[in-house]
């Protein structure tokens, strides 16, 4: 039934625009839609806006929260992976966003080119999803923000316009900056039909090292002399004693990780190692090296054989990297005084931390009692987002009225609401 | 038009030494480093944010526009005023705020000149990483209006990957603070929304920008080629190797001479082209990268390959390419300078479309430019007192940056849309997609109180068949 009372059979007429195969109705009310090109989603968007139908865009749904998929329609964009252009020697690509970020890293892989985008379960997380999310991986240290790579998007607007921003090559200033927009909007203002990012040469090596510390705090004083010093590690990670025990069972230590990446010719890695000193306990090359980033890749998301989606149990937090210290000690410190347990890692030279609470029962009150602690604590010094919830950021942001102005200016019939920001 | 009413109030707002109206001093805000001109009503100098928010207001109130105005070093027209607008000068908005190099950050006015910024962290190993050739004199509001580039962004990024937090007078005239200190933002990236907006969603009052360590160890490399083809091929041919420079900067033949008979930074006078690239980082790498593109020119073809021994060496061809386009005014009464970019494997094919356009319209064209990223600055020299030269010169631009456009490139790397391209932009942009854009425009400045007249078309939608547009940016032409 639509909102105008009119019988309506929602699958029906998608099945119109996107082929019999192309819908599905769901056990649980709603219907899935998969359409095969730009044009497709601006039809399936306009259709929804004339019957007053939501949307919610999905695409490997590593980062979703339940009420994407309460929505009338499911719009996957797991047939939008069309290769729109992919020069090596530009070091650019253009891709569908329904595409895997595996499937683009094999590809450009082959030609000895980097994306730098190293989302938590990569085989699964779309190019559109990390978009949205702005979700990000330990080469978020060295390579920078996915804002800092995606050179062009192209999209449906929440009303069903096609819209453009950027273009395909690296600099480029012409028109307003609708990546920036488009990127960590959770799918609120526009779908996202395909991307163009830069690409990085692939490093012809890389070499980890590992210090180990009693204290979180020794442990983030190692990566201040990293940060004042001449090295520039492609990821430098800080793992708690906690996070050691989920990533590798076996592992009983109390001790807190660094974890310095270093990439470069063996000269390079020498200096590493004399720059870095007898604090380095061990180094990871080749296989050890590769699983060892794929489990702090993945911290938090894949691994216990559970469906990820949907539980708010993991905090992303981007802190004052002087602040780092603190923060660290305010999370251990209440999770003493409540007992639940609080694992973390995260690339502290940027101030980046992901924070997991392990009791999955306990786990939502607690994580906003954390909240609660950290917003009265360290206020403006920190942001933070969480994972697969109906509103991502708990503390509500400071510019709603801005937002809403962009928010009624792209989508003002509020089709795109899987997420509730407002 | 404000009238002498309106003045006053803007001399209240701003205090009696702070407005120009007499003829003689709106002149010299009358243009920037483009071609276009146009006189303000006025120009103030407000000294902190709340007299912006008050001019702001007063602007929708009386119904004048404004624009922002950092050194008038753009080249797209960007700062220039509307007929009857009040330009707000950042001169007196210079203080950098805070130095936080614990989190490597920086707040500062916008009318902070770029170069003073990293000259003033200095002491404590940091820089601000863009680096615009007018670094000397441009301002940090400026960049971030333009979202500016320079020779360095090819490894570090433009002006947006630089800026973590804005405060922003909106036109409504309210003070509003997008992002903060944080390398992530609650919320959309309305910072990364307004950097480069031309000053057509906001004006901008305060800037965190993020600053990074100085490099251990420079290699600064001149390669020298009998011919240009040579010199553009080698550009995709060092990206291949794997390698990604600070800077890879290329000077034809033609302009080097222009340039070493101003500059004498030490170019060769018979060569077709140089290309002055530079690396940074760890020395070990620095040195064996230093080496891998030694190699490289010589596969291409490079006749020499010089170093500089020395700071002062590195100076003296930084200097030469940092003063190009002043060098070139010896040669011309102006030039016009275009901004286009290509994906960097057809760098050779435009420059040989480039020197077809400068045969067709019989124009001197010097090619001086951002070889790493594809960003082209064909500098076409002309006589502004000519009318027809200045027909002519658009002309050449327009097409050679129609030809950047077929190639799948832009029509502007970091000089902006301002006056001078907003009719380029349907080859970039489909009239939905100007649409989508216009639409974000409007939902803050829908009056178009902020900077009329810029970034979009004048030319008529498709859409609008008939009768004078009703948009208030469209209508904002009279320049």
């Amino acid at each position: 039934m639509s909102a105008t009372g009119v019988s309506l059979d929602v699958a029906r007429e998608l099945r119109s625009i996107c082929g019999h195969d192309n819908v599905a109705e769901r056990p649980v009310g709603g219907v899935y839609v998969c359409p095969g090109s730009t044009e497709e989603v601006a039809e399936v968007l306009a259709f929804a806006n004339e019957h007053h139908l939501s949307i919610g865009p999905a695409g490997g749904s590593t980062e979703r929260s339940a009420a994407e998929l309460r929505t009338d329609i499911v719009l996957h964009t797991n047939r939008l992976t069309e290769v729109e252009h992919y020069d090596h020697g530009d070091l650019t690509v253009g891709i569908g966003a329904g595409a895997t970020v595996a499937q683009l890293n094999l590809m450009v892989g082959a030609d000895r080119l980097l994306f730098a985008g190293d989302p938590p379960m990569p085989d699964r997380c779309t190019v559109g999803g990390l978009l949205a999310t702005a979700v990000y991986g330990p080469l978020r240290h060295g390579y920078g923000a996915v804002r800092d790579y995606c050179i062009g998007v192209r999209f449906v607007t929440g009303d069903g316009r096609r819209g453009k921003g950027g273009g395909r090559v690296v600099k480029n200033v012409a028109g307003y900056d609708l990546m920036k927009l488009l990127i960590g909007s959770y799918g609120t203002l526009a779908v996202i039909t395909s991307a163009s990012f830069k690409l990085f040469p692939s490093p012809r090596q890389t070499k980890t090292f590992l210090a180990e510390f009693a204290t979180a705090n020794e442990a983030l004083q190692f990566r201040d002399r990293i940060l004042r010093s001449p090295l520039s590690p492609v990821c430098l990670e800080l793992v708690s004693p906690g996070a050691r025990k989920l990533m590798r069972p076996e592992m009983t230590s109390d001790t807190w990780v660094m974890c310095v990446r270093a990439a470069g010719s063996d000269a390079v890695l020498t200096r590493y190692q004399k720059e870095l000193g007898s604090v380095i306990t061990r180094e990871l090359e080749g296989d050890s090296e590769q699983r060892m980033w794929r489990a702090i890749q993945n911290f938090g998301y894949a691994g216990d054989g559970r469906d990820d989606a949907g539980a708010p149990e993991l905090i992303y937090l981007s802190v004052w990297p002087r602040e780092v210290p603190d923060v660290v000690d305010t999370l251990l410190k209440q999770s003493a005084l409540s007992g639940v347990d609080v694992s973390l890692i995260g690339r502290v030279g940027v101030g980046l931390l992901l924070v997991r609470v392990a009791d999955k029962e306990a786990g939502t009150a607690a994580i906003h009692k954390l909240i609660v602690v950290l917003e009265r604590v360290f206020g403006d010094k920190i942001t933070l987002k969480l994972r697969g919830a109906v509103n991502p950021w708990p503390i509500p942001p400071t510019n709603l009225a801005s937002m809403r102005a962009i928010k009624q200016a792209l989508d003002p019939n509020n089709t795109l609401r899987g997420r509730n920001i407002f | 038009m404000p009238s002498p009413a309106v003045l006053a109030q803007l001399r209240k707002i701003v205090g009696l030494d702070a407005l120009l109206d007499r003829p003689e001093d709106l002149m010299l805000y009358e243009y920037d480093g483009g071609v276009r001109k146009c006189t303000p009503a006025a120009v103030v100098f407000p000294q902190e944010t709340r007299q912006v928010a008050q001019i702001m207001k007063l602007a929708g109130s009386a119904g004048f526009p404004i624009v922002a105005r950092g050194a008038g070093t753009g080249l797209s027209g960007g700062a220039i005023a509307p007929e009857g607008g009040v330009v707000i000068a950042f001169a007196r908005m210079n203080r950098i705020l805070e130095v936080d190099a614990g989190n490597m950050r920086a707040v500062v006015q916008p009318g902070v000149v770029n170069q003073q910024l990293s000259d003033s962290v200095a002491h404590l190993g940091l820089y601000f990483a863009p680096d615009p050739s007018s670094q000397k004199a441009c301002t940090i509001g400026g960049n971030v209006a333009e979202n500016s580039g320079g020779p360095h962004t090819l490894a570090y990024g433009v002006t947006v990957n630089h800026v973590t937090g804005l405060t922003v007078v909106m036109p409504s005239g309210e003070i509003l603070r997008f992002g903060g200190k944080a390398a992530e933002c609650t919320g959309y990236d309305l910072t990364g929304f307004l950097v480069g907006s031309e000053g057509t969603i906001g004006i901008v009052t305060e800037i965190t920008v993020r600053l990074l360590r100085r490099p251990e160890h420079i290699a600064t490399l001149l390669g020298i080629f009998e011919t240009i083809d040579d010199g553009a091929k080698t550009v995709s041919a060092i990206t291949a190797a794997g390698i990604t420079p600070a800077a890879l900067e290329m000077l034809d033949g033609w302009t080097l001479r222009a340039v070493e008979a101003a500059c004498h930074a030490g170019y060769p006078l018979d060569a077709g082209a140089v290309l002055l690239i530079e690396l940074e980082g760890l020395a070990e790498q620095v040195e064996e990268q230093a080496e891998a593109v030694r190699e490289v020119c010589f596969q291409q073809k490079a006749r020499e390959v010089r170093r500089a021994k020395d700071e002062n060496e590195r100076g003296l061809l930084w200097k030469g390419r940092k003063n190009a386009f002043a060098a070139l005014g010896r040669l011309a009464p102006s030039y016009y300078s275009q901004d286009g970019v290509v994906p960097r494997t057809k760098i050779p094919a435009v420059l040989q479309f480039i020197e077809g356009i400068s045969q067709k319209y019989g124009l001197r064209i010097g090619n001086i430019f951002h070889a790493g990223d594809g960003n082209l600055h064909p500098l076409i020299l002309f006589d502004p007192r000519d009318p027809h030269q200045l027909e002519l010169v658009q002309a050449a631009g327009a097409e050679i940056l129609e030809r950047c456009v077929e190639m799948g490139g832009s029509i502007t790397g970091e000089h902006g849309v301002g006056l001078e391209k907003r009719n380029l932009m349907p080859l970039l942009f489909t009239d939905d997609d100007l649409d989508v854009m216009l639409s974000l425009h409007n939902a803050f400045n829908a009056a178009a109180v902020l900077n009329p007249g810029k970034l979009f078309p004048t030319t008529r939608m498709c859409r609008e068949t008939s009768g004078p547009s009703t948009n208030p940016v469209l209508q904002a032409e009279g320049m």
